[in-house]
């Protein structure tokens, strides 16, 4: 049991009031932190400093992937390990490997984006400290938090507590890990 | 936002009718210098690019009704704006007919049943022809007429109602224009897909009437949307280069458009590639035979052009955000892509014609000239049209239910 609190949490009571709090968060240099809405943002990454999801890079790599399959496997099948003459085309051609190349391309690219997905985001988490915050119902409902974690390089107990008061947080408390 | 909402101070469209008037009269020296027939190519291959042009626009305004798009209200009336060239469009369309009742053969040898085919390797005549005859009850002239004037007539009132209906709104703010224009656009999106296939199959398809092809009016579809895209990027970024859309365009507008010309380069490789890979896997001569003048003579290396410049180059460049976003290199992409769809046209309509050996016309000849003329001269004409229009209303919409959704697009950060 770690003794150390996971880190401080505040509320702020309208969406425009939380991200005017994560870009002075921002702008302060914190790394290890979060903003709990119960509505997407519009704006919200870049007020959080967020640079654009991994995830694409995932998926061309699983694109890629499914295109040499398809083009591989064909080639291997019929054109190399049991060569079989079918309606008197070449034993292979990329233009009748394409279509199948093609649907692999899509099958992989998906599913390495969804699997890309998950790992990058974390889910599905059973369990995160804010869940035993008094309030935190509210974050699916009517109110917005934003959590600032110990582990962040800049963390230190009493200025973090100053910035957060300074950006309008209330209920301002120390999450347990 | 008001000094935003008032007419803007529109270029004088004077300078776009000189240029269009130039560029029909160069394309008309054409006729005295490499005759009749060289003209009779070019003009088409004109047309039926600024047809496409206008047929994407055209589209895409009635996708936007359809769907009740909030993002693109303000491209909208650019696009509106561009719908008046319609009209004129038609008046050019003139030669063509003028062309088909006099001297059918120059274009579509299938209007003259006495025509020969021995001229090019065939025998006998049109009118012997199993491949005509079961295809003339399409394939007449009085057909391609008719059709024609119907399909501009469709065109012309689809573009003046959702004028009307758009510029009135500007007056009166009455919501009732844009439910107007939805239940227009859903009727206007059948028949403009119907007209389009058949203009498409009676101007350019039919210059080689033994081939067939079912994929071929999605062919020319692909095109429209992606040159309507191009086209509405480009003047996106001329009005906010002027100013007119400074604080309006911002990054998210610039990434759906993107979005979209990335997802019709996508489209139009899918239709193109079926279209060939069905012919070459099906391996039938009355239409392989298509693709076979296409790869002799420099025409080979056209198709390589369209392959790389017309999918694996926008493709590869437009999946990248950072560029989608990026508003000096957009435009270059976008005249690339229009660049390269006139490429694609003349793919279609050149191979067509043939020399004295019979071998296709070659891309590059002197007629070349004319085409580039032809293509200038309309496109100065539609230019002409879309600066008159835009001088006589408002830069947007102001009235439009959804342009306060627009101008906060997912609270993008307008520069």
């Amino acid at each position: 049991m770690s003794t150390q609190p996971y880190g401080l949490i505040a509320m702020y009571d309208t969406p425009a009031a939380a991200m005017h709090a994560a870009e002075q968060v921002r702008d302060a240099g914190y790394k290890f932190w979060d903003v709990i809405s119960p509505f997407p943002v519009h704006g919200m990454d870049r007020a959080m400093g967020m640079r654009r999801s991994r995830v694409p890079r995932i998926s061309i790599c699983g694109g890629l992937l499914g295109f040499t399959t398809g083009m591989s496997l064909i080639w291997w099948t019929g054109g190399y390990n049991y060569k079989l003459l079918v309606g008197g085309k070449p034993f292979f051609s990329p233009l009748f490997a394409f279509p199948v190349s093609y649907e692999l391309t899509i099958l992989f690219t998906a599913f390495a984006t969804i699997i890309g997905m998950f790992v990058l985001n974390g889910l599905p988490m059973h369990y995160h400290p804010v869940m035993k915050h008094p309030t935190i119902h509210r974050g699916s409902d009517d109110a917005f938090f934003i959590v600032i974690e110990t582990r962040d390089p800049r963390f230190n107990a009493a200025n973090t507590r100053s910035l957060l008061e300074k950006t309008g947080g209330k209920e301002i408390a120390e999450l347990e890990s | 936002m008001s000094t935003h909402a008032s007419s803007p101070s529109a270029p004088a469209p004077g300078k776009a009718l000189l240029v269009g008037i130039a560029g029909i009269a160069v394309s008309l020296l054409g006729l005295f210098v490499h005759g009749a027939e060289k003209f009779a190519t070019s003009w088409l291959i004109g047309m039926t690019f600024w047809v496409a042009v206008a047929l994407g626009v055209l589209f895409l305004v009635m996708i936007h009704h359809i769907f009740d798009a909030g993002w693109s209200v303000m491209l909208r009336r650019q696009y509106e704006h561009w719908l008046s060239s319609f009209t004129w469009l038609a008046l050019l369309f003139v030669p063509l007919l003028v062309i088909a009742w006099t001297h059918p053969t120059l274009l579509w040898s299938w209007m003259d049943p006495h025509y020969d085919l021995a001229a090019h390797g065939g025998h006998g005549t049109v009118g012997d022809d199993v491949l005509w005859s079961k295809k003339s009850g399409f394939l007449n002239r009085n057909f391609f007429t008719g059709f024609t004037l119907v399909s501009f007539a469709a065109w012309i009132g689809l573009a003046a109602i959702f004028r009307r209906n758009s510029f009135t709104q500007d007056g009166d703010g009455d919501a009732k224009w844009t439910l107007s224009s939805r239940k227009w656009a859903a009727g206007g999106i059948p028949l403009a897909a119907i007209t389009l296939s058949g203009c498409i199959i009676l101007w350019v398809k039919s210059t080689e009437y033994h081939w067939f092809s079912t994929m071929y009016a999605v062919w020319f579809f692909a095109n429209c949307m992606r040159v309507g895209l191009s086209l509405g990027l480009i003047l996106m970024v001329w009005l906010w280069c002027r100013g007119d859309f400074k604080g309006l365009l911002n990054d998210n507008h610039m990434h759906s458009i993107g979005q979209l010309m990335f997802a019709f380069t996508v489209f139009w490789a899918y239709v193109t590639f079926s279209q060939y890979f069905l012919i070459w896997n099906a391996n039938v001569p009355e239409e392989t035979f298509w693709y076979n003048i296409r790869e002799t003579g420099d025409w080979f290396y056209v198709g390589m052009t369209l392959l790389f410049g017309h999918f694996f180059l926008p493709f590869l460049t437009l999946i990248h955000y950072p560029v989608k976003v990026n508003k000096k290199l957009m435009p270059y992409i976008a005249f690339f892509i229009a660049s390269i769809v006139l490429l694609d046209i003349c793919y279609n309509v050149m191979p067509s014609q043939k020399v004295a050996s019979g071998d296709p016309l070659p891309f590059l000849q002197g007629g070349l000239i004319w085409t580039i003329a032809a293509v200038i001269g309309i496109g100065g004409i539609c230019v002409w049209a879309y600066l008159r229009s835009f001088a006589t209303t408002k830069l947007i919409p102001i009235r439009d239910p959804r342009i306060g959704e627009c101008l906060t697009y997912h609270q993008g950060h307008a520069d």
